[in-house]
């Protein structure tokens, strides 16, 4: 979709990014805007710099980190089994397909509080948010690669004999391979939103509970480092699980 | 690289089948085709289209056979119905005296209009799945398939995937998939349709003298004059929607055809007397038919 | 056998006993019917109730007086953040979008500005705007604001180059070009924008209210959960998916139509 970029056009990016660090020093010299709302960068970078160093914020880390691979794995083998469910059928497409988009439209945030009350202020409220999060796309991502294979590979493999199995493992499943892997990508990056969103309304661990509570003790820099990291994290995960996708991709061709 | 549609050196003649198809006797019915109709569309439904009435028809052994007509006649409708893809509304086909009720990949092989190549796998991969799905054994595919690929003449690109491949070899491969299948009859649905000119003329000879050694049964949907003429021993030409058998046309040039044919004023008379045939028959589509083609065209 | 298999995966298949419209009512009764059972007989009334408890609690949730007003405070948010998303997204989207050069430096920054975890600078907006509507409707419209400049870059993006050339052909000035063609040319995307936009700003409104737990709907969502009573959440729950879905739905009805109007 983006053009590739010519050197010219990463100097002018690169300059903006120089362009608000300039403004982001300039604004915070004394007497300009409150310290506690924005930080110098100075300060910031030194706390960031320890807190990757002095590894007191990888349990916090493994928190958000496990509680999204655990809502991951729920939503992927929930979401693509019942994908597969309902794409058997038609008629069952046309039934549950928009029942699902539609509650797919609800902010699921919303189910946080119940959430809280059902699991509790530990991980199990973020798990429980982030699997609700990432099983929609998940699941209608499965459904629309299942139910839209093109008719005529359909047509071709049972004009030369293929069973029901040989048809779902060598057509229909290789065919919505793309598909579904691009559900699987997008449940995975909302997840550790929502899981970050969730941490931040009410935890006892994570990423999102030291922001909160370094906000609440206007431990200004550190919060910023914490917000840097957390970014950082995100970013990251985009990173890997576009790669694998892309990956996953070239290898099913 | 050769646009040959096969190497002669390699021709299917090593083909074990071959010997027992020599000795068939042209003139008996393969395929009976008794009274097929298709309807679309529920009883009373304002939108039911009859894609296909009465038809009847016998196929030789070994003859190749063009339906032609206007588009949305029903003549892919038939292809499938005979295929097994399709189930009629009413009427019967055996192939073999055996009834059609569903897809026999032992007897029929297809090759269709559109690309139905796995964009997902080689192209070698695409032959040997066909045989995986036909039920031949692992061992034997590999060779089969070289084989077959030989035939078309794309042996050299059995390791590109389908999207490195023209339109047109693309076609040859899905042809090298159907031969691979070694069944008696070959049903082609507008095989050379999204090809140019130039391309399906040349893929037509080679087609013509493939098939003539071949010895297979060939039903061939078209709705070029000049290809059904070409190619078919018979052309059936089918009327407007609902499609019914107008009139059957015996094209009497023996095979291999030459490109000498395709400039004959035979071959012009010929085709002539099917646009004749046919011209009142798309006049009519023109004006009473919906944009849509529907069912089947 | 194959012949149903053909069908088993394609959208032809003839006859079901019932249209999918019906159907799908059918399912959602029974999922409430199934909810209702096993939360009457099987589950803690401390942490489930039956739908019909939750619709029974609807009732003095919605005329409790403050309660009402916290759900009035939350409309009048996501009404003012949606309203600031669309409008300052618009402006910020034509202008990157009209020029190559504000387009390859900003875009970028505004992309990867898109992309962060918006969650984790909630903290901050409630340091700056303090607890009242001001945060809310801040962390609204930075998440409203990112789906309308991107997609409102794309609209103008996608303005065909020969219908400029044409125009200008013909000596349009500049604002007779903004006016009869990018105006125009941008309408539909302009609607999906709102659309997205509109999903957008009410996660963050909702984000933000939920994190702000001393006031509004923060404050009685965890008022009903530490007091353990079920209905009153659900009840609550549900009253603001209703805003939600009609929000949103109402965008999707704006989309459509325009979409239709203009490729009609």
């Amino acid at each position: 979709m983006r053009p590739k970029l010519g050197l010219g056009q990463r100097f002018i990016q690169l300059g903006v990014l120089i362009l608000i660090l300039v403004a982001w020093y300039i604004g915070t010299l004394p007497g300009h805007i409150n310290p506690l709302l924005l930080p110098p960068p100075a300060p910031v970078f030194k706390d960031f710099w320890q807190l990757v160093t002095n590894s007191n914020i990888w349990p916090d880390l493994w928190v958000t980190v496990h509680e999204w691979l655990v809502a991951v794995a729920i939503a992927a083998v929930a979401g693509c089994s019942l994908g597969y469910i309902i794409s058997r059928s038609g008629y069952a497409v046309r039934v549950f397909d928009p029942l699902l988009a539609g509650i797919y439209s609800i902010p699921a945030i919303l189910l946080f509080p119940l959430y809280l009350l059902f699991f509790g202020l530990g991980s199990g409220s973020k798990i429980a948010i982030g699997t609700t999060i990432a099983f929609f796309p998940v699941v209608l991502n499965t459904i629309a690669g299942l139910a839209n294979v093109d008719k005529a590979y359909i047509r071709a493999a049972q004009s030369m004999g293929a069973n029901d199995f040989q048809l779902f493992w060598s057509v229909m499943l290789p065919a919505a391979f793309p598909v579904v892997l691009t559900g699987l990508r997008l449940g995975c990056i909302i997840a550790f939103l929502a899981i970050l969103g969730g941490e931040t309304i009410s935890s006892l661990a994570g990423l999102g509970h030291r922001i909160v509570s370094l906000a609440e003790n206007m431990e200004s820099a550190q919060m910023f480092a914490n917000i840097v990291f957390a970014v950082l994290m995100a970013f990251i995960i985009n990173g890997v699980v576009s790669f694998a996708e892309a990956r996953g991709r070239r290898g099913f061709q | 690289m050769t646009m040959s549609l096969l190497d002669t050196k390699q021709g299917i003649s090593h083909d074990p089948r071959r010997k027992m198809e020599q000795n068939v006797n042209r003139g008996e019915a393969i395929i009976k085709v008794e009274g097929v109709s298709q309807a679309f569309g529920a009883e009373g439904d304002p939108r039911r289209v009859i894609a296909l009435e009465s038809a009847t028809l016998d196929i030789a052994r070994g003859e190749l056979l063009s339906l032609i007509g206007p588009s949305g006649c029903g003549k892919s409708t038939l292809l499938n119905i005979i295929g097994g893809l399709t189930t009629p509304t009413t009427g019967r086909v055996t192939i073999d005296g055996h009834l059609v009720k569903g897809p026999s990949p032992q007897k029929v092989a297809y090759v269709f209009q559109e690309n139905t190549l796995f964009p997902w796998r080689t192209v070698i991969d695409n032959v040997k799945l066909g045989m995986a799905f036909q039920g031949v054994a692992k061992g034997e595919r590999e060779e089969r398939a070289r084989h077959s690929l030989e035939t078309v003449g794309l042996v050299d690109f059995a390791q590109h995937y389908p999207a490195q491949l023209s339109g047109g070899m693309k076609q040859r491969v899905q042809l090298a998939r159907a031969l691979g299948l070694q069944t008696e009859v070959l049903l082609m649905d507008e095989p050379f349709a999204a090809l140019d000119e130039q391309t399906r003329m040349v893929l037509g000879e080679d087609l013509s003298v493939l098939l003539a050694r071949t010895g297979k049964t060939i039903i061939f949907v078209t709705h070029s004059l000049v290809e059904a003429v070409f190619l078919a021993d018979r052309v059936a030409v089918l009327t407007a929607r609902p499609g019914k058998i107008k009139k059957i046309i015996d094209i009497e040039e023996p095979h291999p055809r030459k490109s000498q044919f395709m400039t004959s004023s035979k071959l012009s008379n010929l085709r002539n007397e099917l646009y004749e045939l046919l011209h009142d028959e798309i006049r009519k589509t023109m004006t009473h038919q919906p944009a849509e083609a529907g069912a089947g065209a | 056998m194959t012949a149903t298999t053909l069908t088993s995966f394609s959208h032809a298949r003839r006859g079901p006993i019932m249209s999918p419209g019906w159907a799908r009512l059918l399912a959602i009764f029974i999922l409430l019917a199934l909810w209702e059972i096993g939360a009457r007989f099987y589950a803690d009334p401390l942490f489930l109730c039956p739908p019909s408890q939750a619709i029974g609690a609807l009732g003095h949730v919605l005329s409790d007086p403050k309660i009402r007003t916290a759900i009035e405070v939350t409309i009048l948010e996501v009404s003012t953040a949606f309203a600031m998303s669309v409008s300052i997204g618009m402006i910020i989207g034509l202008a990157v979008g009209l020029h190559g050069f504000t387009k390859q430096s900003i875009l970028p920054v505004i992309l990867m500005l898109y992309a962060t975890p918006q969650a984790t600078i909630l903290p901050l907006f409630v340091l700056i705007f303090g607890i009242g509507p001001a945060a809310k409707i801040a962390f609204g419209v930075s998440h409203g604001i990112f789906p309308v400049i991107v997609t409102t870059v794309a609209g103008v993006q996608n303005l065909r180059p020969q219908l400029l050339r044409a125009a200008h052909s013909m000596g349009a000035n500049r604002w007779q070009v903004f006016t009869s063609i990018i105006f125009p040319h941008m309408i539909p995307s302009f609607f999906t924008g709102m659309r997205l936009g509109m999903t957008a700003v009410l996660l963050g409104v909702l984000l933000a209210e939920l994190y702000v737990s001393t006031a509004g709907i923060g404050f009685y969502t965890r008022l009903f959960a530490e007091s353990f009573s079920p209905p009153d959440l659900f009840a609550l729950i549900s009253v603001l998916a209703a805003i939600a879905v009609t929000l949103n739905e109402l965008c999707r009805i704006a989309e459509r139509h325009f979409r239709r109007w203009n490729e009609g």
